[in-house]
């Protein structure tokens, strides 16, 4: 257990308090976002499912099982977790699902429709047990273990688990991501790193299985968290870890064959803010820039609208059509390219913690902020995101991306306010 | 009393510094996310005849992650067993042989190779076109001095150790390096393919260059005879930590989607921090492991790793879903004794999706987490003339 609070410590001067207080202010501005150590929040940039028969998207027949753990030994833990809906739906037709990153060539919406870009979430609370590793498939989440229940999906096996529920994702097909954040049993944000997790894609059909897996990003706590709704990442008064200020990926260029397989390689690109207001359900919208290297020291770079999330072929990034990206191998040269990716901080006024949330973030730049707050500052805008690879004769791999850097100013994530909990 | 308290506030400001050196450099962790100065590819696999396992090859990709010429030198350690169609044991041991070469990255250069091929010095390489799609060693050849050898055997198995050091070939903390592996099976199996990132270890106080360029690289730990001004590089971690299914388990989207039967199980790749290059002298240590079910209940189970190990979990008993009794498991490992010098690790996973009464298999890697920094460290003895 990593509890970051200051204990009380009879006849303790100022002055410990002011050590133990410098101590971990310094510790905590060692901590990094990363894949590979226990945090307070963890967020997991792509979870798919689509289970219909016949399926309903490109990939077919695909769930994500989400894996986390309490890495304590010593104490249980409660997670307050957002699924967090991304599908698109048409404007001409809600009930139909759609996916507003592709082109409209093969939009379910017709010709006289579009696909509205979508952003719901949907939000529940867990507890692990000391130690207790759980999991659950998106497409049902999870409940209390039944005896009568003779499926095989996965259940929550103590009564200390009783408080939780995990529902399944709200639509099928779906895609979007998934952050939980670490909380006492009051529902209130803590300043403990006790969270892993994992998620694995796994396609299933007759005859042929697919899976591929990531580990969930970690955010770590850095200091005491005041416990209210607005978690502030990074920066002046941060509670958790700075998020980075680029992305690296190494990746094959698109179209370039596997050298070991033959097969043609394609990298698909999932990217999703650091920032979220879940009080007010506002999207983030942030210019992504890419700098993308060959093996030959040249250098190119494209830039992205990314509207609370994107998730794209990455010779799509920049063209419709393939063939001609920066991101193709036929363009680049060779067959593998390092591409650093950042999230353009807003020049807009963007309110503090202490002020209404995304009232003066619109993307106008003219607003002011509410609740009387004057320290407006610039916007994050920092992201994060995982890849994918594509074999076309079969066979994915998923993986983390690099991180470089961190930002002097905050990213905020708002939780909702529940009654009688709001600050 | 005014002076009663300014001695207090010199004392919390004392006691401040003092447990920010004792504590502060502590906090760096080996990353597999950051710019590191070490990388350390725990599996690489080539086995073109399926001997050890299934017929695969490894590509390996590098990346320097700066505006500046970066060289490392570079380690394979051939693991596989001396008779490569037996599993290792007393009588059959890993043939524990290092081969070594340097490369250079130029400005932010991403580079790769295959694990069977190497990557010969070739200017002649022809570079990726509309028609052309194999091309494989297009881009500058990161050959340094010399061509990057392929495996030096048939099949091997082991890791790959990647170290900065500047153009004389001594060890820097530049925290430039970072890296993938892609193991993917060889033809005519379907293309599948897992990946996992390098773990790095970060150079300590890049800006003051706390490395003496020695050939003993200190990796965490204090001042030893070894490592006369401590630690260079962070100290790898204290307790590593997998979540992986029980041996045997079912995976339930198979079973979700009614093409079962199924079975996932699970291998954990261990290699040591600590390795002698000079003296060809692999260390053993003792990998603990804790296994907490979803039941909160603990079992736990030991064995002895040389040098580097494939542990496959269906081989002890505590890992299978009968002594399990839940599906999912987190399962801790650590070097034993805890304080012991040495006895540091890192690893990855991989896990094998079994599909259907005719098995289709798809696997999936893993980098795993760390908790903590040993508070001995471990040390890579370098060889003389690098």
């Amino acid at each position: 257990m990593s509890r970051l609070e200051i204990p009380a410590v009879g006849g303790c001067s100022r002055a410990c308090a002011f050590a133990l207080a410098f101590l971990i202010g310094v510790q905590g501005a060692r901590a990094d976002v990363a894949s590979d150590l226990a945090a307070a929040i963890v967020v997991f940039p792509k979870i798919v499912v689509d289970t219909s028969t016949p399926r309903q998207t490109p990939r077919g027949r695909v769930d994500t099982l989400v894996r986390i753990s309490n890495t304590s030994t010593t104490g249980s833990v409660s997670a307050h977790c957002f699924w967090v809906n991304v599908n698109g739906h048409c404007q001409n037709s809600q009930g139909t699902i759609c996916n507003p990153r592709l082109f409209a060539v093969s939009s379910p919406c017709g010709p006289n429709g579009y696909c509205e870009p979508g952003w719901q979430e949907t939000d529940f609370d867990i507890t692990l047990t000391a130690g207790q590793p759980i999991a659950w498939l998106a497409s049902h989440g999870e409940a209390p273990c039944d005896p009568q229940d003779t499926s095989g999906l996965p259940c929550l096996p103590l009564p200390a688990n009783q408080g939780s529920r995990i529902p399944g994702v709200s639509e099928d097909p779906f895609i979007g991501e998934l952050k939980c954040i670490e909380v006492d049993k009051n529902g209130v944000p803590v300043a403990s790193n006790d969270l892993k997790g994992e998620a694995e894609i796994i396609q299933s059909n007759d005859g042929q299985i697919d899976v591929e897996g990531y580990n969930a990003i970690g955010i770590p706590s850095v200091g005491p968290n005041n416990g209210n709704q607005t978690l502030v990442l990074g920066g002046p008064n941060a509670e958790y870890s700075s998020c980075p200020n680029i992305l690296i990926l190494d990746h094959f260029f698109d179209g370039a064959n596997d050298p070991i397989s033959g097969d043609a390689v394609t990298t698909e690109l999932t990217l999703v803010p650091c920032s979220e207001d879940f009080q007010h359900q506002a999207v983030t919208k942030i210019t992504a820039q890419f700098l993308v290297f060959n093996e030959f020291e040249q250098r190119l770079s494209t830039s992205r609208p990314v509207t609370c999330f994107d998730d794209v072929k990455i010779s799509n990034l920049d063209t419709r059509s393939s063939a001609n990206s920066i991101f193709n191998a036929a363009v680049m040269g060779t067959l593998t390219g390092q591409t650093r990716i950042r999230g353009v901080p807003d020049s807009n006024a963007q309110c503090t913690a202490a002020a209404t949330p995304f009232t003066c973030c619109t993307g106008s730049g003219t607003g002011t902020c509410g609740d009387g707050a004057t320290n407006a500052i610039g916007m994050n805008n920092a992201l994060l995101g995982i890849a994918e690879e594509f074999r076309d004769g079969g066979g994915s791999a998923a993986f983390n991306l690099h991180f470089s850097g961190t930002r002097p100013t905050s990213d905020f994530i708002y939780l909702p306010c529940d009654s009688g909990n709001c600050q | 009393m005014g002076s009663v308290n300014g001695m207090i506030w010199r004392w919390g400001w004392v006691t401040a510094v003092v447990l920010v050196i004792c504590f502060g450099q502590v906090h760096a962790s080996v990353t597999t996310e950051l710019g590191s100065s070490i990388l350390i590819f725990p599996k690489v696999v080539f086995d073109s005849q399926g001997l050890i396992g299934d017929k695969v090859d490894t590509i390996i990709q590098i990346s320097n992650t700066s505006n500046s010429l970066v060289y490392a030198h570079c380690f394979y350690v051939n693991a596989a067993p001396v008779d490569p169609t037996e599993p290792v044991s007393a009588l059959n041991p890993p043939l524990w042989l290092e081969t070594d070469f340097d490369i250079f990255l130029t400005k932010q250069q991403p580079t790769h190779w295959l694990l069977s091929a190497g990557r010969r010095v070739d200017q002649d390489d022809t570079s990726c076109s509309k028609t052309f799609h194999d091309c494989f060693n297009a881009g500058f050849d990161p050959g340094w001095n010399s061509t990057i050898p392929p495996a030096s055997d048939d099949p091997f198995v082991g890791e790959l150790k990647c170290i900065e050091v500047d153009y004389t070939g001594s060890p820097i903390n530049g925290n430039h390096l970072k890296g993938e592996a892609t193991i993917v099976n060889l033809p005519p199996a379907v293309g599948d393919a897992s990946k996992y990132n390098a773990v790095g270890i970060v150079g300590l106080n890049t800006n003051l260059n706390s490395n003496n360029s020695d050939n003993f690289l200190c990796l965490g730990g204090g001042v030893t005879d070894d490592c006369p001004t401590g630690a260079e590089y962070a100290g790898c971690p204290s307790t590593v930590i997998l979540n992986n299914f029980a041996e045997s388990a079912s995976d339930p989207v198979v079973d979700e989607f009614g093409n079962g039967p199924s079975r996932v199980s699970t291998e954990v790749t261990v290699a040591p921090c600590s390795e002698d290059f000079e003296n060809q002298a692999p260390a053993t240590i003792t990998v603990q492991f804790q296994v907490i079910n979803e039941f909160e209940q603990v079992l736990s189970g030991s064995t002895s790793v040389t040098c580097w190990a494939n542990l496959k979990l269906g081989d002890f008993p505590v890992f299978d879903l009968r002594f399990v009794g839940t599906r999912f498991a987190q399962t801790r490992l650590w070097g034993a004794p805890r304080d012991k010098a040495g006895a540091g690790f890192v690893a990855v996973s991989e896990e094998y999706h079994q599909q259907g009464s005719v098995p289709v298999v798809s696997r999936a890697a893993f980098n795993l987490h760390g908790e903590g920094d040993r508070v001995n460290g471990d040390v890579i003895h370098m060889p003389e003339g690098q």
